[in-house]
């Protein structure tokens, strides 16, 4: 499994891109993989603030619900509403193909927020 | 209770565990029990028993065989059903319950022969079932064997079950044809003696096969070889939900009485005497217990509803989800309520409460989803 090397990954298993101010946020193969089926996604309104490391939604597999937290504090500017339309969807792609939210940035992203290299390392541990 | 090395509980294994880990199956423990969760996609083995055939290691069940001149004396004193109605070749769904009519277990009675009978009890129940069959036998004196750890358990279930086991062997297809919904037949494997019986936990035609340790993997094996997809627990429980067929643990349990849990169908108090019936009979006449009802529900809305959540009816709680997930044939979340009955007798809506936010669900006549369970013509 290749992870973009443009991207920054948390040890939850969210993966952010810079653009800008902004941030596109995702959850990485690794963890769709390990939950298996995914039947649904909760995700913010447009316009919630966050820190970094709160929960701003879940995500569903057949078997376990589970939090997603956001790697940047920041405010919901956008959410990908055809991905909750079609969460299973989420299976078939890339790390870094399907985004979850856009966040403008409020502080600077954490320095604990890994590269891809560092991130692959970390999942082969887990 | 499961035994522990270092600190980790020591995982019963089925005689096909390892066909389940060659497979690449995501095990998990279950009731004590290492067991297949899914080989690859619960959604896709869902679909796949639905539209297709699939083959389910269901061997953590328990086997009874229950024989002697008092076996159906016995039998109707443990039971709720009318034993007396079970003909040779019949199976029959019943349950095992206490003085109070709260559950001990829910079982399939087989009758396999005049005098010998066999007890199929769930997994999670095993010791506790054992030990209360024993304990009233006192009376009986009927032939008891708990056969659970020489017994295997596989289910073939689906529309192609008839040609996936004709692929295997045509004198086995001819026989499940020729066999009549909830009914059981003895059947050779490999020359070996073995029970196929017309039932299942899916809501779909198919066929539950009882067979020794012995010869299970090679079965399992012919099975794939023959077009079977193997299906794991997450599956089963998706398949079960859809055909409205009740978990022990989950729907019901020693609180619960069968009325109640809304299988008065397999309950008959208008019979011999049976651990339990007073306390039902009570129940019905003098409606003294608050009372409850076990109710299906399809949620409206998009969320996925899970065991335990608080259920509401205008505005008010009413009670608990006890079991439910995604029902992948029907596009939506849902699953069995514990709800006070007047809320359930009253109404056709619920809410469910999916972490703080509240989205309706319809109440639904079981099963959720029909499919064909007789012979397919």
């Amino acid at each position: 499994m290749k992870y973009p090397t443009d991207l920054k990954y948390s040890k939850d298993h969210e993966w952010i891109k810079k653009d800008g101010a902004n941030f596109s946020v995702g959850v990485t193969q690794y963890a769709v993989e390990q939950l298996g089926d995914i039947v649904h996604l909760e995700l913010p309104e447009v316009g919630a603030s966050f820190n970094a490391g709160d929960p701003f939604g879940t995500i569903e597999s057949t078997k376990t619900v589970s939090d997603l937290y956001l790697p940047v504090s920041g405010k919901v500017t956008e959410t990908n509403l055809e991905l909750a339309e079609s969460p299973e969807s989420l299976q078939n792609q890339e790390t870094g193909e399907a985004w979850l939210v856009k966040i403008k940035a409020s502080a600077p992203e954490s320095s604990e927020l890994m590269t891809a290299e560092q991130y692959e390392k970390f999942i082969s541990e887990d | 209770m499961a035994a522990h090395f270092k600190g980790r509980p020591i995982l019963k294994k089925t005689s096909l565990h390892d066909e389940h880990v060659a497979l690449g199956a995501r095990m998990i423990e279950f009731h004590g029990w290492s067991m297949p969760l899914s080989y690859n996609s619960v959604i896709q083995e869902h679909h796949s028993t639905r539209n297709d055939c699939g083959i389910f290691d269901v061997s953590h069940m328990g086997q009874v065989f229950v024989r002697g001149k008092n076996a159906a004396a016995y039998l109707q004193y443990v039971t709720m059903n009318n034993i007396h109605k079970l003909t040779t070749g019949k199976a029959q769904y019943s349950a095992l319950l206490y003085e109070t009519g709260g559950f001990v277990d829910d079982i399939i009675v087989y009758m396999l022969e005049a005098e010998h009978y066999l007890v199929c009890i769930n997994s999670a129940n095993l010791d506790k079932d054992v030990t209360w069959l024993s304990r009233h036998n006192k009376n009986f004196q009927a032939d008891i064997r708990n056969a659970s750890n020489l017994w295997s358990q596989i289910a073939v279930q689906g529309p192609k079950t008839l040609e996936v086991l004709g692929r295997l062997d045509a004198k086995l297809s001819q026989k499940v044809r020729d066999l009549d919904f909830m009914a059981v037949t003895p059947y050779q494997w490999q020359g070996v003696e073995c029970y196929v019986a017309r039932t299942g936990y899916t809501g779909e035609f198919g066929v539950e096969i009882y067979l020794p340790n012995t010869i299970a993997s090679s079965f399992w094996r012919a099975s794939l070889e023959a077009g079977a997809k193997p299906i794991g627990l997450g599956a089963r429980d998706t398949l079960r939900l859809e055909a409205g067929l009740l978990l022990y643990g989950n729907d019901m349990n020693e609180t619960v009485n069968p009325i109640e849990a809304g299988i008065s169908w397999a309950l008959d108090l208008d019979t011999d005497d049976f651990i339990g019936r007073s306390a039902l009979v009570d129940y019905k006449n003098h409606k003294s217990a608050p009372q409850r009802k076990l109710v299906c529900f399809k949620l409206n809305e998009k969320g996925i509803a899970r065991p335990g959540m608080d259920v509401y009816a205008n505005d008010k709680l009413v009670g608990k989800v006890t079991s439910a997930s995604i029902l992948p044939s029907l596009d939506c979340s849902g699953g069995f309520a514990l709800v006070d009955a007047e809320a359930s007798g009253m109404l056709q809506e619920l809410e469910i409460d999916i972490r703080g936010k509240r989205k309706l669900a319809q109440i639904h006549k079981r099963p959720l989803y029909s499919s064909r369970t007789r012979l397919p013509s």
